[in-house]
């Protein structure tokens, strides 16, 4: 079915019209508003620091079913060993490589397989297209969205994998993956997403997250793209009352990454964990958005984000937390460090509070700096040299976050990537 | 083992070290005692290697090498150890991974094999036995939330098991009950041996009651003023350092 707008954007070819879809009216107005905007220049406030000039220059085509080698591309796979996992490869499930027997009280699985469970009613209705350009691009272009369900009461003790895939092209692909979480009332889930993959490709994944009353949920997304590769996802998650989320945000790989979390607290008396670590060494450039609306009564939410950057890698944070006028008893902490590792490397960073209750406690920080001379000193003075001792000391700045993990092969396996890429860091020169 | 000759040393330009000569032998321990802003501790942290301090004059030989020329590192690995005063916090390093490195440091400078988790776990544990410590401290982040005291003992666990010829003990006692303090000095007497050479660096003669000194020498303004031995710090006791500083003060 034609488009019945002039494009001006390069992802005409993307967008995908499934007439009688059940999105079919949703998909029309995210395109429609995607065309009006365009790619957003550095003149948005909103994508000041991060230019998207280079990525703009790229013609991606839509990404081609093949067959899967089984490799989770240039990063190293997560593996959890008991996890339910989903695999998406080049946009299209994976069945096949997807665990097949799922436990009582939870629906997984992707939209032809589920397309009967009531959740899916819930789709789409959260995520603010007009203010995610990208957001209103998946929801153009998605293919099959995925859908995890925990009916209300289910404790899920098996993690979720939902692993998504990019294999090396001879064109430049773009995939849009889409997830909708729904942690029914008094339900326990953890899930883990992650995305990798090998040479120049485009994701710009959405997932949609609803935690029900006293619903609880640790989400972990790793974003371990190719370094050619450009990753720009958005994850819009809504608390119900006396609900926990805990979103775990770590973006170790691509050329250019930007994650946008927003997050509405739409009940008293939740819990809202925010734990980020990004890595951007060589030419990568990683910019991490969140905003957390605090628009009830009685919501303390915990927000640390912490960087390394090295060579000539870009950081940007941009953390705003918005209490509404309701929002009294709001008990709002936000942390953000960054480490600077040579005199190339850049951050950007911004928190913003703005606050419409008096009677809240909300306090934020930002660091950037250098390893402390101190700690090195005591490093040294016990025998470890210099460029261990820095190594060492980084590793441990960004491990301080990754314990927040409760997936302990999660953990493990970041760790283990953050050593490898800190010990390969030039030592910097004494002053 | 350690010669130290008319050594001078500043901090932003101020003069802090003004000509220290002293010789500590193996199998000796020297007290240094003096009263606050004396340059005891800079003279601990210049030994050491910290690059705040600058050496303007003077020279310091450590088993026949000059300690000046090296790196923290390279001291630590030729044998010298310093027990900070205050020791430092690293969040998300566990000790046993942090001593690990560090022994293992030592053993490559040496020619030795490194030894792998399960060797460097039996060994460690004996040594944990002396100081009477908790084995899930290996597993916390070095010193982090450690009370006064275990901040003490730790430093205590890593000279011991780091073996060193030179322990350089920083104001060990400061911030200790008589307990600790106990506990603390019997971990260096332990490692008393006619191969080691112990400096005590300390304001109160408390200390030296438990590790008893060969001994004693006062610093006041950047020079040794007096020396002597066990007997000279229980005189400091019970008259303080003022007699000393006074006549500092017209010797200048």
């Amino acid at each position: 079915m034609a488009l019945a707008l002039d494009s001006r954007t390069p992802f005409q070819k993307l967008y995908r019209f499934d007439a009688g879809a059940p999105w079919e009216r949703l998909r029309r107005t995210a395109a429609e508003f995607f065309e009006s905007v365009g790619v957003p220049g550095t003149k948005n406030e909103e994508w000041r620091f991060t230019s998207l000039r280079e990525f703009a220059e790229h013609e991606f085509a839509p990404a081609q079913p093949r067959d899967w080698d089984g490799r989770f591309g240039s990063a190293d796979p997560i593996v959890v060993q008991d996890a339910l996992r989903l695999v998406v490869v080049d946009g299209v499930f994976r069945p096949d490589a997807s665990s097949p027997d799922i436990p009582a009280g939870l629906t997984v699985g992707s939209w032809s397989q589920t397309k009967d469970d009531p959740a899916w009613r819930r789709f789409g209705s959260t995520v603010q297209v007009d203010r995610h350009p990208f957001a209103a691009l998946n929801t153009a272009c998605f293919s099959e969205p995925i859908l995890v369900h925990a009916a209300p009461g289910a404790t899920i003790e098996r993690p979720i994998h939902l692993a998504f895939v990019s294999q090396r092209s001879d064109a430049a692909s773009a995939v849009f993956p889409r997830v909708l979480v729904v942690v029914g009332e008094n339900a326990e889930v953890k899930i883990l997403e992650t995305h990798s993959g090998d040479g120049t490709y485009f994701t710009a994944p959405v997932t949609e997250v609803f935690v029900d009353q006293n619903g609880r949920l640790e989400h972990t997304k790793v974003q371990q793209d190719s370094l050619d590769a450009f990753h720009i996802g958005h994850v819009r998650a809504t608390q119900e009352a006396g609900s926990v989320y805990a979103s775990n945000a770590v973006s170790f790989g691509a050329r250019l990454s930007r994650n946008d979390i927003d997050i509405w607290l739409g009940g008293e008396h939740t819990e809202t964990w925010l734990n980020g670590a990004y890595m951007a060494f060589g030419e990568q450039l990683t910019d991490n958005h969140t905003r957390l609306d605090h628009a009830m009564p009685n919501c303390h939410s915990f927000q640390v984000y912490k960087g390394i950057l090295g060579g000539a890698g870009a950081g940007v944070f941009n953390g705003k937390i918005y209490v509404h006028p309701d929002a009294q008893k709001t008990d709002a902490k936000q942390t953000n460090k960054a480490l600077l590792l040579s005199p190339q490397a850049t951050i950007n960073t911004k928190p913003q509070l703005e606050i419409f209750a008096d009677d809240v406690k909300c306090t934020h920080g930002a660091t950037v700096g250098q390893l402390e001379a101190d700690s090195l000193f005591y490093l040294r003075s016990r025998g470890i040299g210099l460029a261990e001792a820095q190594a060492i000391l980084t590793y441990a700045f960004l491990a301080e976050v990754l314990e927040k993990i409760s997936l302990e092969e999660v953990r493990t396996a970041l760790e283990r990537v953050v050593f490898r890429q800190v010990a390969k860091v030039e030592p910097m020169p004494e002053e | 083992m350690l010669k130290i000759s008319n050594l001078h040393a500043s901090v932003e330009d101020k003069k802090i070290l003004k000509g220290i000569d002293l010789q500590v032998n193996a199998g000796e321990v020297h007290a240094i005692m003096g009263p606050n802003g004396s340059g005891k501790s800079t003279l601990a942290q210049v030994l050491a290697g910290r690059d705040a301090y600058e050496v303007t004059e003077g020279s310091v030989e450590f088993l026949g090498q000059d300690l000046l020329e090296m790196a923290p590192e390279e001291r630590a690995r030729e044998g010298l150890f310093l027990a900070f005063q205050y020791p430092v916090e690293i969040p998300g390093v566990s000790n046993a991974y942090f001593l690990r490195s560090a022994v293992n440091a030592v053993r490559k400078h040496r020619g030795e094999p490194e030894l792998d988790a399960i060797q460097f776990g039996k060994y460690i544990r004996e040594k944990m036995k002396l100081l009477d410590l908790d084995p899930s401290l290996l597993n916390r982040s070095v010193n982090e939330g450690f009370s006064g005291g275990e901040k003490k003992r730790n430093e205590i666990f890593h000279m011991a098991v780091m073996e060193p010829k030179l322990c350089v003990l920083d104001e060990t006692d400061s911030g200790l009950d008589i307990d600790a303090l106990k506990i603390v000095a019997d971990g260096v007497n332990a490692l008393r041996s006619p191969d080691r050479g112990i400096l005590v660096v300390t304001h109160y003669q408390r200390l030296l009651n438990y590790i008893v000194p060969d001994f004693v020498h006062v610093l006041v303004d950047g020079r040794i003023v007096k020396s002597g031995d066990k007997n000279l710090a229980l005189e400091l006791e019970e008259k303080g350092y003022g007699w000393l500083e006074a006549e500092a003060a017209a010797r200048a």
